[in-house]
C-alpha cells in the first residue's frame, strides 16, 4: 500500500452515506436502461397494441369482447377460483406450522422448515409435473390403489382438483415464508398469558395470534393470489380441461396468432391482480383490535 | 417455552418417523401440537414427490407398479441423453445472465443502498415486478416491442435478466447498505486505500456471502425459467424447462420422471445452500 494520505474520517467521501445525495448516476444508468427498454417500453407497447384497432385507429372493442365472452369470463372465474382456495388452504396449513417452526426451535422444526421451502425452487412445470406423477392416469396414487384393489381410482391429476394440488404445492413455502418472518416478531408473552388465564386454543388463535398476525397474513395472501393468477407452468402442463387466463394469453398468441387479443387478456388479468393487491393491502392496513 | 423439553431433537424425515413423533411425544400446548402436525404434513407434501419420481424413473415397467420388471438405469440415461444439449445452452444462459445482472446489478445496488436520489424508491419497487407481472405477460410485451431480435436469442436473455435482475437487487441491497461495512470502507480510505482496492479488498470480500447467494439464485431461477421462455425461445436452442415441458406432455411417465430427476439433482441441492445463506427467493410458477 502506498503511503498513508490520512483523511478525516468524516470527509465527504466517507462520512455517513445516507445524507449524501448527489448522485453519481452513471452507475445506476444500466438499470435505467434496462427498465426502460426491458420493462417500461415493451409494457406500453402491450397497453397500446390492445387498444388500437384493424385500421389503426383507437378502440375498446377487444374488451368488450373479452368481457363479454362466456369463455373468457369462464376462465377469470376458474384462475379466480383456484387462486382463492389454494391460498385459503395455503393458510390454513401453514399459520399453526410456521407459528410452530419459529416458537419451538428444535432440530425436527428446522428440517421441515428447510423442506417446506424446496418448492419455491422448482418451476411451475416441475410442480405440474408432480401432479402427474402422483394423481396422473399411470400416477402412483392410481398404481398403487390398482395393485391393492384391482382398478385403478384418484386419477385426478387433470380435474380441477389436480390443479388445485399444484396451486396449494406453490403457494406453501411463500406463505411460511412471509408469516415465519412475522411469528419472530410477535410476543411470545401474549400467547402464553392467555394461555394461562385459561383461553381455548381456537381462543387464542381467534384474539392473540391471527390480529397479531394480520399485516403478514395480508401479505402472504397477496404473495400468493399474485402467484396464482400469474402461474402458467403448472397449468400449462395440467390443462386439459381448466382453462386459466395464462393459457388463453399463450394460446392467443401462439395458436390464434392474436397478439392483440393476448395483450388484451394479459392487461385485464394485470388490472384484476394488481387490484387484488391493493385491496389486501388496504386490509392488513386496517387498525388493529 | 417449556414445553420445547418435551420435545424429541433428532428426527429423520421419514414418513413413518414424523407420525410417530406428533403421536407419542404430544406436548401440553396444544397450539404448538397442532402446529406440529400440520408441518409436518406440508412438509410431507413437498417433500414426498422427490423419492416418488427417482421410484418411477428406476422401474422398468412402471405401469405395472413400483419397480416392476426390476431395477434400471436406462431411463436415467436415456433422459440425460435427451436432455444434456438442452441443459448445456440453458447453463450458457444462465452463465451470460448471470454476468449482465452482475455488471448492472452491482453498482445499481451499491447506489440504491448508499445514496439519496430522486426515484430511488422507484428503483426499489422494481424487486416486486417478477411477482406483480405475470411471465407470460412480460414476454409478450418484449417479443411485441422487439419482434426482430427473437432470432439470435437476445430476446430470451433480455427476458431472464428482466426476470432475475431484481433478486439480484434484492440480495446485494441490503448488504451494501449495512453500517459495518460503511465503516469499514471508511477506516480503509483514512488508511489510504484507493477505490478499487477498497473495492477488492474490503467490499467484495465483506459482501460474498450475499454474492454467493445471488449468484445460486439467478442461475437457478433462470435455468429453471418457462414462463417467460415460453414465447422466447427459439426452435434451434430449447431452452431446459421447455424441453422438460414437451416431455410432460409426449414422454411415457418413466422417461419424463428420468429428466426431471435430472433437473432435481441440479436445482434441489442448489436451493438447500441458498437456506443455508439464509436468502429464500420467491419466484414465479
Amino acid at each position: 500500500m502506498t503511503a498513508l494520505r490520512a483523511r478525516p474520517a468524516a470527509s465527504p467521501s466517507t462520512g455517513p452515506a445516507k445524507r449524501r445525495t448527489g448522485a453519481p448516476l452513471p452507475l445506476a444508468l444500466p438499470l435505467l436502461v434496462v427498465v426502460a427498454g426491458l420493462l417500461v417500453w415493451p409494457m406500453g407497447t402491450l397497453a397500446i397494441r390492445s387498444f388500437v384497432g384493424d385500421d389503426g385507429g383507437f378502440t375498446i372493442q377487444r374488451y368488450a369482447d373479452v368481457l363479454t365472452s362466456a369463455r373468457y369470463l369462464r376462465s377469470f372465474a376458474v384462475t379466480s377460483v383456484l387462486a382463492v382456495i389454494s391460498t385459503l388452504l395455503a393458510l390454513l396449513l401453514c399459520i399453526p406450522a410456521a407459528v410452530y417452526l419459529e416458537r419451538a426451535g428444535t432440530r425436527f422444526a428446522r428440517t421441515v422448515a428447510v423442506a417446506m421451502t424446496i418448492p419455491l425452487s422448482l418451476p411451475g412445470i416441475v410442480i405440474g409435473f408432480f401432479v402427474i406423477l402422483v394423481f396422473g392416469t399411470t400416477g402412483v396414487v392410481p398404481v398403487a390403489i390398482q395393485q391393492m384393489t384391482g382398478s385403478r381410482a384418484l386419477q385426478i391429476a387433470y380435474t380441477f382438483s389436480g390443479l388445485l394440488l399444484g396451486y396449494l404445492y406453490f403457494n406453501i413455502p411463500r406463505v411460511v415464508l412471509v408469516i415465519r418472518g412475522a411469528v419472530a416478531g410477535t410476543s411470545v408473552e401474549a400467547i402464553d398469558a392467555a394461555r394461562t388465564l385459561g383461553a381455548s386454543p381456537l381462543r387464542v388463535y381467534w384474539s392473540v395470534v391471527l390480529p397479531s398476525l394480520r399485516p403478514a397474513i395480508a401479505s402472504a395472501t397477496a404473495l400468493s393470489l399474485a402467484t396464482a393468477f400469474g402461474a402458467f407452468g403448472t397449468a400449462a402442463t395440467l390443462s386439459r380441461g381448466y382453462r386459466v387466463v395464462p393459457l388463453d394469453i399463450a394460446a392467443a398468441f401462439t395458436e390464434r396468432f392474436q397478439p392483440e387479443l393476448a395483450a388484451t387478456l394479459s392487461l385485464l388479468l394485470a388490472i384484476v391482480t394488481t387490484t387484488v393487491l391493493v385491496g389486501i393491502g388496504r386490509l392488513g392496513e386496517g387498525k388493529h383490535r | 417455552m417449556s414445553t420445547n423439553i418435551l420435545e424429541p431433537d433428532a428426527t429423520p424425515l421419514e414418513q413413518g418417523d414424523v407420525v410417530a413423533v406428533a403421536a407419542t411425544a404430544a406436548p401440553n400446548d396444544p397450539i404448538l401440537r397442532i402446529g406440529r402436525w400440520l408441518a409436518a404434513v406440508t412438509a410431507l407434501i413437498c417433500l414426498a414427490p422427490i423419492p416418488l419420481v427417482l421410484a418411477v424413473a428406476t422401474t422398468r415397467v412402471w405401469q405395472q407398479g413400483f419397480w416392476a420388471g426390476g431395477f434400471t438405469l436406462e431411463w436415467l440415461a436415456n433422459g440425460w441423453q435427451r436432455i444434456a444439449p438442452n441443459f448445456a445452452f440453458s447453463l450458457r444462459i444462465a452463465v451470460l445472465v448471470l454476468i449482465i445482472d452482475l455488471l448492472i446489478g452491482l453498482p445499481a445496488a451499491w447506489l440504491i443502498a448508499r445514496r439519496r436520489f430522486p426515484g430511488r424508491r422507484a428503483l426499489q419497487a422494481l424487486s416486486t415486478v417478477p411477482i406483480a407481472i405475470p411471465g407470460i405477460a412480460l414476454a409478450l410485451g418484449l417479443i411485441l416491442a422487439y419482434p426482430t431480435w427473437k432470432a439470435g436469442g437476445w430476446l430470451l436473455i433480455a427476458g431472464h435478466v428482466l426476470y432475475t435482475l431484481p433478486f439480484m437487487l434484492g440480495a446485494l441491497t441490503p448488504t451494501l447498505g449495512r453500517r459495518d461495512l460503511i465503516e469499514l470502507e471508511a477506516v480503509a480510505a483514512t488508511l489510504g486505500a484507493s477505490f478499487p482496492a477498497r473495492l477488492l479488498t474490503v467490499t467484495l470480500p465483506q459482501i460474498r456471502t450475499s454474492l454467493l447467494a445471488a449468484t445460486i439464485m439467478v442461475v437457478t431461477l433462470s435455468l429453471g425459467e418457462f414462463n417467460v421462455s415460453f414465447f422466447l425461445y427459439t426452435v434451434m436452442d430449447t431452452p431446459l424447462p421447455v424441453e422438460l415441458y414437451s416431455g410432460y406432455i409426449t414422454m411415457r411417465l418413466e422417461v419424463a420422471a428420468a429428466t426431471t430427476v435430472w433437473f432435481l439433482a441440479l436445482v434441489v441441492p442448489a436451493a438447500i445452500a441458498l437456506e443455508r445463506l439464509g436468502g429464500a427467493k420467491v419466484g414465479q410458477a
